[in-house]
């Protein structure tokens, strides 16, 4: 049984349960209310349909079987509009053709009656990512708090090529989190008992990176009053995170290159190489192939660094992830300064989930912690958040937006399933050709992209 | 029939939804009753199929078995076994007592 104070996480997500057994409707309420979960209830379908526009739930669950729109109709209904909305089918009398047909449709899980309460709520929390996937190996992703679907495809991507020598290079916006991946990655190699060792390129003036990456002699110029051996030579066996590569000189990525090709460093002032046995992670939020056009980035750097490229999705890409990311910063607030674990009130929630967030994760940090300390209940209300965020700028996504991105994800969903194939993926899209070429010509896709991507 | 009472421990949690439960379970030997008068075999199956899904959910095994048994007997019309076991159902609702913990 949880504990209370795991109880209270779940009490901004909000599930909504279907069935036109009032019987059931009761039952089921109470063990998800009971688990700390928020429940709105609806009898049919159609009611579903106009209670999920009113209350937003985060999750639905669903008889399969009722007179009017059955359980698989108000499925291809919600997906409709949000093909990767959680919904979790129930039905009495389990046929696998059901079961299979509802999974195609996008169902996350089908359970047969009479259902078991601990069945029922375990499933629930799996659905919403509220607990560890015990199938996948989770000891990857244990630092890391998500529960989207961009980030799963991420940390898989890491995780396929953690435990091998390959150069990673990760893109995205300041703020989201690329070094906690490339940490992920480092601990999951053979190198993980090796120092892993970050370094923000565009922090430290260039007359002094050359110094830190590669080392000095002593006396190698003015002020180096004794010898250093750098970062390549501390970061030897181990992993070597460079930060913001987007921004290092180009004189240093000629000394770079010249590293990442024999392997071994000449510190400054020294007439002496050192081999090296360093793998390198690099990141930065500059779009590099625009710099390499621009004669800013060196194309032949650019290419032995980006051998693997993995993408940190912006926040307000990955917006199923901030009730969690939130809960999280608050437990950790709530424990560096030994106070009593405050919450978001829902519409509170809401607000977080729907803000744009420019600063990314770092900035969520920074409205969270503030929230947590000018918070005088244990309820963070939608007036605070708003005063926290008052200086940033603010924009919430249209439902027109919304709804772009989330049709935009599942076209690309169906282009990887079907590794580019247009008349597979327009198929399982239910359109025709010419309408799903149309849907691609407005979201920028181009279908060979996505071919490249399996070949390679 | 026995006029021993039938024990049924259930979970305490649920105290509040029991009174509900078991009225809806006396109209269901009603309505029961009156679709064996009628012939109304997908209304019978439909009980059955409900009972089937709910009972052990709130901790009526029994009524999880007989739910699954009305539901096959009315799949196949067979009235004489449906009116024992509404008979059943009934002489159980009768005796049940339920003791919370």
């Amino acid at each position: 049984m949880d504990s209370m104070a795991e109880t209270q996480t779940y009490r901004n997500y909000r599930v909504l349960i279907v069935d036109d057994d009032n019987d059931v409707l009761s039952l089921l309420s109470a063990w998800l209310t009971q688990a700390g979960f928020e429940v709105v209830t609806a009898k049919s379908g159609e009611d579903a349909i106009a209670k999920i526009a009113g209350t937003n739930p985060k999750l639905v669950i669903t008889d399969l079987y009722m007179d009017g729109m059955s359980g698989m109709q108000l499925l291809s209904e919600i997906h409709k509009n949000n093909p990767l909305f959680p919904v979790i089918m129930l039905s009495g009398q389990a046929q696998i053709p059901d079961a299979i047909k509802a999974t195609h449709l996008g169902c996350s899980a089908f359970l047969t009656k009479p259902v078991e309460r601990d069945d029922l709520v375990n499933q629930v929390k799996h659905v919403l990512r509220l607990t560890r996937d015990t199938e996948s190996d989770d000891s990857f992703a244990k630092n890391i708090v998500y529960r989207s679907k961009q980030m799963a495809d991420l940390l898989e991507s890491a995780r396929a090529v953690a435990d091998s020598n390959v150069t990673v290079y990760i893109s995205g916006a300041t703020g989201t989190g690329k070094e906690i991946i490339a940490k992920a990655i480092h601990e999951a190699s053979s190198r993980r008992d090796h120092s892993f060792i970050a370094v923000n390129c565009g922090a430290i003036p260039e007359q002094l990176l050359e110094s830190e990456l590669f080392g000095h002699e002593k006396g190698a110029f003015t002020g180096a009053n004794t010898r250093h051996e750098g970062l390549f030579q501390a970061a030897n066996g181990g992993t070597l995170f460079l930060d913001e590569i987007g921004d290092m000189p180009l004189s240093l990525q000629v000394k770079l290159l010249r590293v990442l090709q024999d392997l071994e460093v000449r510190p400054v002032g020294s007439v002496k190489t050192f081999p090296v046995n360093v793998r390198i992670i690099s990141a930065t939020h500059k779009d590099l192939d625009k710099a390499v056009k621009a004669g800013e980035f060196r194309v032949d750097l650019f290419y032995r660094l980006k051998v693997v490229p993995l993408h940190m999705p912006a926040l307000a890409e990955r917006c199923d992830d901030i009730p969690v990311l939130a809960e999280h910063f608050l437990e950790k607030y709530a424990k560096q300064n030994n106070k009593k674990k405050k919450h978001f009130a829902p519409d509170a929630m809401d607000y977080l989930i729907s803000s744009s967030w420019p600063g990314n994760i770092r900035q969520l940090i920074n409205v969270i912690d503030l929230c947590a300390t000018l918070c005088k209940t244990n309820t963070i209300s939608l007036s605070l958040v708003k005063t926290a965020l008052q200086d940033e700028p603010r924009e919430i996504q249209t439902l027109k937006q919304t709804k772009d991105a989330c049709e935009k994800n599942y076209l690309m969903s169906v282009l990887r399933i079907t590794s580019g194939h247009v008349a597979n993926a327009a198929h399982i899209a239910g359109r025709n050709r010419t309408e799903f070429y149309k849907l691609l010509g407005q979201h920028n896709l181009d279908p060979a992209q996505f071919r490249f991507k399996k070949e390679s | 029939m026995s006029q021993d009472k039938i024990i049924v421990h259930i979970d305490r949690d649920l105290e509040d939804l029991i009174p509900v439960f078991m009225e809806n379970r006396r109209k269901d030997v009603e309505n029961l009753k009156s679709a064996v008068i009628a012939s109304d075999y997908n209304t019978l199956r439909s009980i059955g199929h409900n009972l089937k899904g709910v009972g052990g959910g709130y901790g009526f095994a029994w009524i999880t078995d007989l739910g699954a048994d009305i539901e096959a007997a009315a799949k196949v019309n067979d009235i004489k076994t449906i009116t024992e076991l509404i008979d059943s159902y009934a002489d159980y609702l009768g005796r049940v007592e339920v003791v919370y913990q």
